[in-house]
């Protein structure tokens, strides 16, 4: 039985699309079995960020209906072995869906697939709870950002109250903001929201030029986000990964020889 | 630059005034007590402590904190004098 995790946000435009499609391209890499789920009904964008919105026949919500059988609507992602995307419908809306509709969709791709990642909508009403329910766990994404925060926290004590277990990713982070004092860092949106951290992804400008041309980060490979995406990606995957903090070598000695304090 | 100057002067950056505010807002938003009904709950603590302890009703505060998605709600007031 695969696990279905939900990348999810509260706000709109802080890069849970970004994040499903490229924690599922390392996912895949990884040599995972993937499906890639769209659950913004009506506002369907992970295909564009996948590149693979030319080869759209059938959605979720034909699959759901019953239109088409669940592995007719997937699209396979040629550029990898093993990644799947169910697209969303654009032209229905969110009440199209149920709760219990997408619980047993997710539970029917868990059989076949190591991991589902289903791309939230933003906002917490009916989309957020379809998400959510066929979910095991959850990714919130924030950027390090006060309204992205104060979201994120709601979606946090919602996830909660569902029994969804969440960790974070902070997005776009800027080091050197943070070293002006114009950014909170990721210790303080850990401090904030009390969560398990994932990893902090960077600002990075390749993310926005791979975004155009339809290719996730990862598949691109050198950039500093995608390096932090296969990392997140690895220890989704229960691999063990060393911390990235920036340190040299020599320092890394020392702090393994007692002879400087260990990082806050 | 002004940024810089202005933080060097009041001791504070940008970063410690969001993370202030996220403090207090996420306070809030977690009890899910708002402006009104937050009056209205700090105007009945103060009548009842009235009815004990004569004290002056503007004095009593609400202070809502969060530690570690724990939520504290302290209530604090001054007392008035005795045979005031």
């Amino acid at each position: 039985m695969g696990r279905a995790i939900v990348i999810t946000s509260g706000k709109g435009g802080v890069g849970k699309t970004t994040t499903t499609a490229n924690l599922g391209a390392a996912l895949a890499q990884l040599g995972h079995t993937v499906v890639l789920v769209d659950a913004d009904i009506g506002l369907r964008n992970l295909d564009v960020v996948m590149g693979l919105e030319n080869r759209i026949v059938y959605h979720v919500v034909d699959a759901i209906r019953g239109k088409c059988a669940v592995t007719k609507a997937l699209i396979k992602d040629r550029r990898m072995e093993n990644l799947w995307l169910l697209p969303a419908s654009q032209t229905d809306d969110k009440d199209a869906v149920t709760p219990e509709d997408m619980r047993s969709l997710i539970f029917e791709l868990k059989a076949t697939y190591d991991f589902v990642l289903i791309d939230c909508p933003a906002g917490i009403e009916q989309g957020f709870k379809n998400a959510i329910a066929g979910a095991d766990e959850a990714v919130v994404v924030a950027t390090p950002e006060v309204s992205s925060i104060r979201d994120a926290d709601r979606v946090v004590g919602l996830l909660a109250a569902a029994d969804v277990p969440a960790r974070l990713v902070v997005n776009r982070i800027s080091p050197h903001l943070v070293k002006k004092g114009d950014m909170l860092s990721q210790a303080d949106v850990i401090e904030i929201l009390a969560l398990e951290m994932l990893g902090a992804i960077p600002l990075d400008d390749q993310v926005i030029a791979t975004t155009n041309k339809g290719v996730p980060a990862v598949l691109e490979g050198k950039s500093v986000a995608a390096k932090e995406f296969i990392r997140i990606a690895k220890k989704l995957a229960g691999i063990e990964v060393e911390a990235r903090d920036g340190v040299g070598f020599f320092t890394r000695l020392g702090r393994a020889l007692g002879l400087s304090a260990s990082p806050a | 630059m002004w940024n810089g100057l202005k933080s060097f002067l009041t001791g504070k950056s940008s970063r410690d005034v969001a993370k202030g505010r996220l403090h207090l807002v996420l306070a809030q938003d977690r009890t899910g007590l708002e402006g009104a009904r937050l009056q209205e709950m700090r105007a009945e603590i103060a009548a009842v402590i009235a009815k004990y302890v004569p004290i002056e009703t503007e004095a009593v505060e609400i202070h809502i904190e969060t530690q570690d998605r724990q939520t504290q709600l302290t209530v604090s007031s001054t007392l008035a004098p005795r045979n005031a």
